[in-house]
């Protein structure tokens, strides 16, 4: 999508939803941000920029500076505009967001989307927008109902957590891979978490009886 | 330099953050942590902190506004494609913060016992337009729906679109046996499988949420490195 995105000297399209600093949503708008950054690197060769959009206010400065950083590591600080972080103004979920988006992908002549961070049923407006458009999409949302409309329509949907792991999976630092590893062991441990418990409720208590005389080697 | 400024970042931010943490978690009966927590005002500290957000929070709005207007002017200075679009965006803000101010100012009183002028202006205008955009929103759902299918026929595409389908005629109020054992289904599967799913996946977001929080707590993030 990014190649096409240059090759074809049209704009990549990132939004980050409704994310946003100083609340519930601070630590998904810095994993977003991370997916942005590593989407923005590799379109930063291109003649045109990439343009980034958020809904919250405070989510404008770490578009700025996400696409600032991917084109100083590129070293092509001159083509940086900061004008193509972009706030439209919207509440939380919201249908004026999912408008101006649409709007965005006509008037920019944009050649791929990441809509990554928290959308609700409204994706489906700029969903069905890009397939339209025959726009190439990655979509995915923390919110379920963004989720579930982002799975059905989206080209190429993320599920779940999958967007935290996106440093992993794109970037090159051992620190980045090391969360996707860590967020592994963890899934693990949460589902033995889960299953044990269960399972020894099923069995009246015999299943951790059993493991505990094991252990006891009798 | 760059370097030293990116250390002094990564210090401030994982001091203020183990210091907003201490002062929100630590209860009154941890030991040293409270004795800590309580001698040096570390609760106290923490309101600061909190209300410096809000302030910052509020000061990016301008910031927004600001982006905001420079990007439509910019668009119509270049006439980029779509800048009628921009000039009609620009207008009414103006016009909007104009009558704003006027009513402020008293010089444009709303009619005693109705509302502000720029409420109505929000009723009529931005109500209505996201009114008709939620009965559009309907079709893009319905579409995306048939489009998955089209796309390509899969067994996870084919179980989605009989669940929706399933989901879809179970919530319909109409007489009848089937529609009644439809319901159950229904009810069934909301509760079950969806439910399940649901907290899977909400679990999943938390463990990355509190993965990420620490990485950005050790100061390994990416903002403080570049």
């Amino acid at each position: 999508m990014v190649g096409e995105a240059v090759e074809a000297d049209r704009p990549l399209h990132l939004s980050l939803g409704h994310v946003g600093l100083g609340g519930d949503n601070t630590v998904l708008s810095l994993a977003v941000a991370e997916l942005a950054y590593q989407a923005a690197r590799r379109a930063a060769i291109g003649a045109t920029a990439p343009i980034v959009t958020v809904s919250n206010p405070s989510a404008l400065p770490l578009a700025q500076d996400t696409l600032r950083r991917a084109y100083f590591t590129r070293e092509r600080i001159v083509p940086y505009s900061g004008s193509q972080a972009r706030w439209y103004p919207s509440n939380s979920q919201t249908l004026a967001f999912a408008a101006a988006l649409t709007a965005t992908m006509g008037d920019d002549r944009v050649a791929g989307n990441v809509l990554a961070g928290s959308f609700g049923p409204e994706l489906a407006l700029v969903l069905e927008q890009a397939q339209r458009r025959r726009i190439p999409t990655i979509a995915t949302s923390t919110s379920l109902d963004g989720q579930a409309v982002a799975y059905a329509m989206a080209d190429f949907p993320l599920l779940g957590e999958e967007v935290f792991a996106a440093g992993g999976y794109l970037g090159e630092s051992a620190g980045q891979t090391a969360v996707v590893v860590t967020l592994d062991v963890l899934r693990w441990l949460l589902i033995l978490g889960i299953l044990i418990p269960a399972a020894n409720a099923l069995s009246d208590g015999a299943l951790l009886e059993a493991v505990v005389r094991l252990l006891e080697g009798r | 330099m760059r370097r030293l400024i990116a250390i002094l970042s990564a210090v401030i931010a994982i001091v203020v953050g183990l210091i907003t943490l201490s002062g929100l978690l630590v209860g009154d009966e941890l030991g040293l942590l409270t004795v800590f927590v309580e001698r040096y005002g570390v609760r106290d500290l923490t309101s600061v902190f909190l209300q410096l957000v809000v302030v910052t929070v509020a000061v990016t709005l301008v910031i927004g506004l600001f982006n905001l207007v420079v990007v439509h002017t910019g668009r119509i200075g270049r006439l980029r494609r779509g800048w009628p679009y921009s000039l009609v965006l620009l207008v009414s803000f103006l016009a909007v913060v104009g009558l704003t101010l006027a009513e402020r100012a008293g010089l444009a009183s709303a009619v005693p016992g109705e509302p502000a002028y720029t409420a109505i202006l929000l009723d009529s205008v931005e109500v209505s337009i996201e009114s008709s955009l939620a009965a559009l929103l309907l079709f893009s759902l319905v579409y995306g729906a048939y489009r998955l299918m089209r796309r390509r026929v899969t067994w996870a595409n084919m179980l989605f679109t009989f669940i929706l389908l399933v989901v879809l005629l179970g919530a319909l109020p109409l007489p009848g046996a089937g529609i009644s054992l439809l319901a159950q289904v229904r009810n069934w599967l909301l509760a079950v499988p969806v439910s399940a799913g649901a907290r899977g996946l909400l679990l999943g977001i938390a463990l990355a949420t509190v993965v990420t929080g620490v990485r950005v707590l050790v100061g390994q993030d990416r903002s403080y490195r570049d």
